[in-house]
């Protein structure tokens, strides 16, 4: 039977071939997975902010620079080759507006984009980024196949 | 920061104060004799909250309210579809379920429910600590608890690492429960807890 291995909140996590990663409830937070097809392995990072730089410490898996620097070395050191890695992303919704109030600080869309950047300035190619809206998503990953199965509750479900 | 045994008893008779004004609100809206008490409460780190809240994607009707004052901080009031289900039908006066998701009306009514529950904690604090808060105008979500609260915690502005996190149940209607949460903008905890004389 296949595991599943749950990523909380500013988490990240790496798995072999056949366990399925999962993370529950995204909202403005993403969700990066990483894997390498040949090998069959990968990981999934649960990030809450664009990047550490100006935080006070803290927990560096919280940040998409910093928890996809974790990652990535996390999943090469279980024998993966950086230029296999490929990435798809899910997440940074926008649940919440006040009427007459344009949120001045998208925080979902400000991780979208800090996400990709830091994917780029890695070299790993981004196949499929599912993110922005204004519902929640949960996603699990299956390392081996590199399927990734979005659910949500009101905005249908789908495997990209 | 620490918190002490008094400051959480503190804590609870916010609680108490908050869901009396709620109860007492809601039985004027309502037209039937509504009860509401605080099986718990809690003063914990922001990440833990998630623990407290369970399965992370149960969708859940959330109700988010920014605080304006000297203590501003953020709001929160979230209950489980199903209590929401029977609250809008009880107070659109309908016997059939309501599309919570796309029902413009039913959204509306649920969102007035979620501002009368919010606003009355508020009030409570605000009168227990004596420090004047105000309320903006709530915005809801019917969706993923998890997604939800993820995007009220990572909202503009520096979060206090401690939440205040009140549980309560309601009676007279039946199966409604609901969760109050307040999390402190930087520096508010302090004046709240330091107001209260603890």
């Amino acid at each position: 039977m296949n595991g599943v291995i749950n990523v909380g909140m500013a988490d990240y996590k790496t798995a072999r071939s056949p366990d399925i990663l999962l993370t529950a409830g995204l909202g403005s937070c993403i969700g990066i997975c990483i894997h390498d097809p040949l090998l069959k392995v990968g990981g999934m990072a649960h990030i809450m902010l664009p990047s550490a730089v100006g935080s006070l410490g803290g927990n560096p898996a919280k940040y998409a620079d910093t928890a996809l620097v974790l990652l990535l070395k996390e999943i090469v050191g279980m024998g993966a080759n950086n230029s296999r890695l490929r990435a798809k992303i899910a997440g940074g919704a926008q649940m919440f507006s006040f009427p007459g109030k344009p949120p001045v600080l998208k925080i979902g869309e400000r991780n979208a984009v800090a996400v990709e950047q830091e994917l780029k300035r890695n070299g790993i190619p981004l196949l499929v980024s599912d993110v922005g809206g204004s519902f929640g998503r949960t996603i699990h990953f299956d390392v081996g196949t590199g399927e990734l199965h979005i659910r949500t509750i009101n905005h249908g479900e789908k495997v990209v | 920061m620490e918190i002490t045994q008094f400051q959480l008893d503190a804590l609870r008779e916010i609680g108490n104060i908050g869901s009396g004004h709620a109860a007492t609100a809601l039985s004027t809206l309502l037209q039937r004799r509504i009860d509401m008490s605080v099986p718990k409460v809690w003063a914990i780190p922001f990440e833990q909250v998630t623990a407290i809240v369970g399965q992370l994607d149960t969708p859940q009707a959330t109700i988010y309210v920014k605080v304006e004052g000297e203590a501003s901080g953020k709001a929160v009031f979230f209950f489980p579809i199903e209590s929401a289900q029977i609250m809008v039908q009880a107070l659109m006066g309908r016997n059939e379920p309501l599309d919570l998701y796309s029902d413009e009306m039913a959204q509306s009514a649920l969102k007035e429910v979620g501002n009368i529950l919010v606003s009355s904690f508020i009030i409570a604090i605000s009168q227990f600590s004596g420090i004047p808060l105000q309320p903006s105008v709530p915005a809801l979500a019917v969706d993923m608890i998890g997604a939800s609260l993820d995007a009220i915690f990572l909202e503009e502005g520096s979060l206090e690492d401690t939440v205040l996190f009140i549980d309560t149940q309601l009676s007279g209607i039946p199966k409604i429960a609901g969760q109050f949460i307040f999390l402190p903008d930087d520096g508010s905890l302090k004046k709240l807890l330091g107001a209260t004389g603890l």
